[in-house]
């Protein structure tokens, strides 16, 4: 079975936290198996993250690997207290784009832009293979987005997709920074709340 | 910072948005706050649960095989370094060494920094371990590409390394005065004339490095015969990408050897020094691969410097 068979296989298992959790101690165990394990289960997810705030496969790429590698080297840093393993790996995954991005602007002096990302991403429930569950959480999400005001959002949108500091942000929206940081707060405060429900009726 | 400030910052520190220093504090806090600990946890949940809308895309198949790949094999390095550090035969046990301190890292497996000695540079664990894989199809690629690169061999060959030893007898001289700093550059001087002298004579066979596929020359490799000594240098090497490191390879018929990886300098000049003992006809290439940090067990990543022997 080569990779790609073995990542649409996992895709339309029902997988739990717990999986991921035992693949992570196996990984403190030094089993490498487990690491290629998680690898085919999240591969996926996180290069579609790390793709969509990169642009560039190539990057994404390299991004992907640094990833698992982390996850692997830090294994034992996980704990299941803090999160799940996906949220665990999206993480890190993304702050490993983000440096990217801020090294870009800092070599390249690139624009920051500001369109409206957020608007742009699709509603979920279009991949057959994906749980039932995540879709639920995810339009939850997705809908909470859309729901925000838009000054909050674009507060949020140069944080999660440029990587700026709460500072940057206040220079590119001229708001102050206080204004700035209530707005990131309260933005994130509606975004938790269907996470919140969504715990609520799974556990 | 008190429990408000560090609730404030939460949102930003789950963003990653906050200085380095605000997100240290805010983590201190919640490790020991029940109220910003969860608050954070489910922020950071969140992140990630927004990261999930990210349109699905694909990574290339093949590719994506060659990062898992590369995966476990780093990973099963890793393991059997950490396990069972094997000792290697007495005639490569002098390994690679750099010479300047220009970043040269040992391959996997090597747990130990490898120190700068000129005469008796430090063990170091890629020729400790050398990593020979078996001779694929595309060597035949590669002695292609290298055939049709020139060999030089100049009575400049030395020139970067005299030069540089040239311009430490100045120094040496300027500042002779300041025993501290001079006897640094004398140890120094020392080493570069330790080194040229080794690398000359009918012993040595030089290899001339280019870049793949411009050719554009940017080093020597010297192999003493007799010694078993190799000096390898560039310049002009730029750096390689973010993650990335320079591996050397000697590819032989029957194998490619790792012999250590490095990073040139910001002129991109780099000086490494081994001692290994190879069949004094073995030899067919020296080939420069860039690798993910810590190198690989076998050449994975494009090849951008290739020398023919």
């Amino acid at each position: 079975m080569n990779p790609s068979e073995r990542e649409l296989s996992y895709s339309s298992e029902t997988r739990s936290n717990a999986d991921d959790v035992a693949l992570i101690r196996r990984m403190c165990d030094a089993d490498e198996t487990a690491l290629g394990a998680l690898y085919d289960q999240w591969v996926r997810s996180l290069y579609s993250l790390v793709l969509h705030l990169l642009k560039d496969p190539d990057e994404a790429e390299d991004v992907v690997e640094e990833t698992f590698w982390q996850a692997w080297r830090k294994a034992s840093s996980y704990e299941p207290s803090k999160g799940a393993v996906s949220t665990w790996l999206l993480t890190i995954g993304r702050r490993k784009a983000l440096d990217r991005i801020r090294a870009r602007r800092r070599y390249k002096e690139d624009a920051i832009g500001r369109d409206q990302v957020f608007a742009n991403l699709p509603a979920p429930g279009l991949d057959p293979s994906e749980q039932t569950e995540g879709k639920e959480l995810k339009a939850h999400v997705h809908a909470a987005l859309q729901e925000l005001p838009s000054e909050q959002r674009e507060v949020l949108e140069l944080g999660y997709f440029k990587g700026l500091s709460q500072t940057e942000i206040a220079d590119v929206t001229g708001q102050p920074l206080g204004t700035v940081k209530t707005r990131m707060r309260l933005a994130m405060q509606k975004l938790r709340e269907p996470l919140s429900m969504h715990r609520r009726v799974t556990e | 910072m008190n429990h408000e400030e560090a609730f404030s910052e939460l949102a930003a520190v789950a963003l990653d948005s906050a200085s380095a220093e605000v997100a240290d504090a805010v983590r201190a806090h919640a490790s020991t706050c029940p109220e910003c600990g969860p608050e954070l946890a489910a922020m950071e949940e969140t992140v990630a649960a927004i990261g999930e809308l990210a349109p699905q895309a694909r990574i290339n198949p093949g590719r994506s095989a060659g990062i898992r790949s590369r995966l476990l094999v780093r990973a099963r390095n890793e393991r059997e370094s950490q396990s069972a550090p094997v000792p290697g035969p007495p005639d490569i046990a002098r390994g690679v060494a750099s010479l300047t301190g220009l970043g040269h890292k040992a391959t996997p497996g090597a747990q130990r920094p490898v120190a700068a000695d000129a005469r008796r540079p430090t063990p170091a664990t890629p020729l400790r371990h050398p990593v020979r894989t078996d001779v694929s199809p595309s060597r035949v690629n590669w002695y292609a590409i290298a055939a049709t690169l020139a060999f030089i061999i100049t009575g400049a060959q030395l020139w970067r390394v005299t030069q540089d030893r040239n311009e430490m007898r100045s120094q040496l001289a300027a500042v002779d005065t300041v025993q501290p700093k001079s006897d640094s550059m004398a140890q120094a001087l020392s080493e570069k004339e330790a080194m040229i002298e080794s690398m000359a004579g009918p012993d040595v066979k030089v290899v001339a490095l280019s870049t793949k596929p411009t050719a554009q020359p940017l080093g020597r490799m010297f192999w003493n015969r007799a010694t078993n000594d190799w000096m390898m240098v560039t310049y002009n090497l730029p750096a390689p990408k973010p993650g990335k490191t320079y591996q050397v390879w000697l590819v032989t018929d029957k194998a490619k050897i790792s012999a250590g990886t490095f990073r040139p300098d910001s002129q991109g000049r780099t000086v490494m020094h081994a001692n290994y003992a190879l069949a004094r006809d073995a030899l067919r290439a020296v080939a420069i691969t860039e690798e993910p940090d810590g190198g690989m067990p076998a050449p994975t990543g494009p090849m951008v410097v290739v020398g023919s022997a």
